[in-house]
């Protein structure tokens, strides 16, 4: 499978698990209905605690993003994450305000900035 | 029952001018992989021999699966894998050999298990112990502890001598085999990137003294340094603070929670906070065991619940 995890990086493994699997399905190398690796075969294949797969399996669950049917393994959810936008936006807003500050910092203006994120969306577009 | 696979309350050894543990309080949950960790001499082995029943305390106890040390080293010996700090076994006898010896001797052991670690390991099982090299003999020694079908493993420096492949194919087998069904790791070593991997848990000594218990990811999510600049801060003396190290009018201040609410604290005091950024393992135990300019403060023990 195509996740790493950089356990001396000091931020929480299953953190590091969780955003490289909304990376893979926002970029369509996961799509919906694919299966994800059952968590003991994905902690053995990263030499992790099953628990630290297992919470970040519980965490995108609970987002909406992928489904486990019990005795069945986990899964890609339908596109239809049940969180409210007003909670979807709380939760960006720090790394818009990331964004803005290192952005801010390297004299680039509003316009730069927003042409950036535009890309970036572009870039994952393609990949669908 | 007890919750706990090892517990030790106030634990001491002393030899005649040595303080080699000192009032250890130590416990490991069932079914955590619990990484033991001190520099050399910090009173790892001396601990784990104790658990084991190998040497006798001094004051205080210690327990595996709410059995006694001491007066329990029997039953605990069958139900326990060990690998202890030397990697000796019966020079003359092959692997083959000692597989036969200890089927015998532990109720539940796996000649399937044996098999697939000798493989897994590349352990050349037909030639005589005395022959092996270092790493084989370590391999061969921890076949035979994980093939006996223990609830726990107690490892004193299991990946010492091995090669980068084969530690890397012992913490797969580890994860696969012992991670499951509430079964039990504890293992000692200096090596943190392994134990940052596969342990839930950590505990960390120095000189005989528990200086930390906590789970990794409490770690991870709450510890943080702070560095702040200015004139006469305090070497805070509360229990969310680890450790202090004082340079000049700089403080590096290790906070084990609320830490918006420190920093808060020392800019009300006239402090400029410069920066707070999470630590991993290494940089805690860093932090935790360095002698130059620490002042250790707070309650260590203070993040378990």
């Amino acid at each position: 499978m195509f996740i790493r995890v950089v356990p001396a990086s000091g931020v929480p493994l299953y953190l590091q698990i969780e955003s490289q699997l909304k990376h893979a399905i926002a970029a369509g190398a996961l799509k919906v209905g694919n299966a994800l690796l059952p968590v003991r075969k994905l902690a053995a294949e990263l030499r992790i605690n099953p628990n630290t797969v297992a919470r970040a399996y519980q965490n995108l669950e609970r987002d909406g993003i992928i489904r486990t049917i019990p005795g069945g393994g986990t899964f890609v959810a339908e596109n239809t994450p049940g969180l409210l936008k007003s909670e979807k936006l709380r939760r960006l807003r720090p790394f818009a305000m990331q964004l803005a500050v290192e952005g801010t910092q390297l004299r680039l203006n509003q316009e730069d900035i927003v042409k950036l994120v535009k890309e970036a969306l572009e870039e994952l577009g393609e990949g669908k | 029952m007890t919750e706990w696979a090892i517990g030790t309350e106030k634990l001491s050894k002393h030899y005649r001018s040595l303080q080699a543990v000192d009032g250890l309080n130590m416990h490991v949950p069932k079914g955590a992989v619990y990484g033991f960790l001190g520099r050399n001499g910090a009173g790892k082995t001396t601990t784990i021999r104790m658990l084991m029943g190998l040497q006798r305390a001094t004051a205080g106890a210690a327990s595996v699966f709410g059995m006694s040390c001491m007066a329990d080293r029997i039953s605990i010996a069958r139900r326990v894998g060990y690998v202890g700090e030397k990697k000796i076994l019966f020079g003359s006898m092959t692997g083959n050999d000692l597989v036969r010896f200890n089927r015998e001797y532990f109720p539940k052991w796996s000649d399937a298990l044996a098999e697939r670690y000798a493989k897994r390991m590349e352990i050349p099982m037909d030639r005589k112990f005395k022959k092996l090299s270092l790493g084989n003999r370590t391999k061969l020694c921890l076949l035979l502890a994980m093939a006996q079908g223990a609830d726990l493993l107690i490892l004193d420096e299991p990946t010492s001598g091995l090669d980068p492949v084969v530690t890397d194919e012992l913490l797969r087998l580890l994860v696969e085999d012992f991670t499951n069904e509430g079964r039990t790791i504890f293992l000692s070593s200096h090596h943190l990137s392994e134990v940052e991997r596969i342990a839930d848990w950590v505990g960390i000594i120095d000189e005989g003294k528990l200086r930390l218990e906590a789970r990794l990811d409490d770690i991870r999510a709450e510890y943080r340094r702070v560095v702040a600049f200015g004139r006469d801060l305090p070497a805070a003396r509360s229990p969310q603070v680890l450790s202090t190290v004082a340079e000049d009018d700089n403080r590096t201040y290790v906070v084990t929670k609320n830490v918006e609410a420190f920093a808060a604290g020392l800019r009300n005091e006239g402090a400029t906070v410069l920066d707070i950024s999470p630590l991993n393992l290494g940089e805690v135990f860093l932090q935790l065991v360095r002698k130059e300019d620490v002042c250790i403060s707070g309650n260590a023990g203070a993040t378990r619940a």
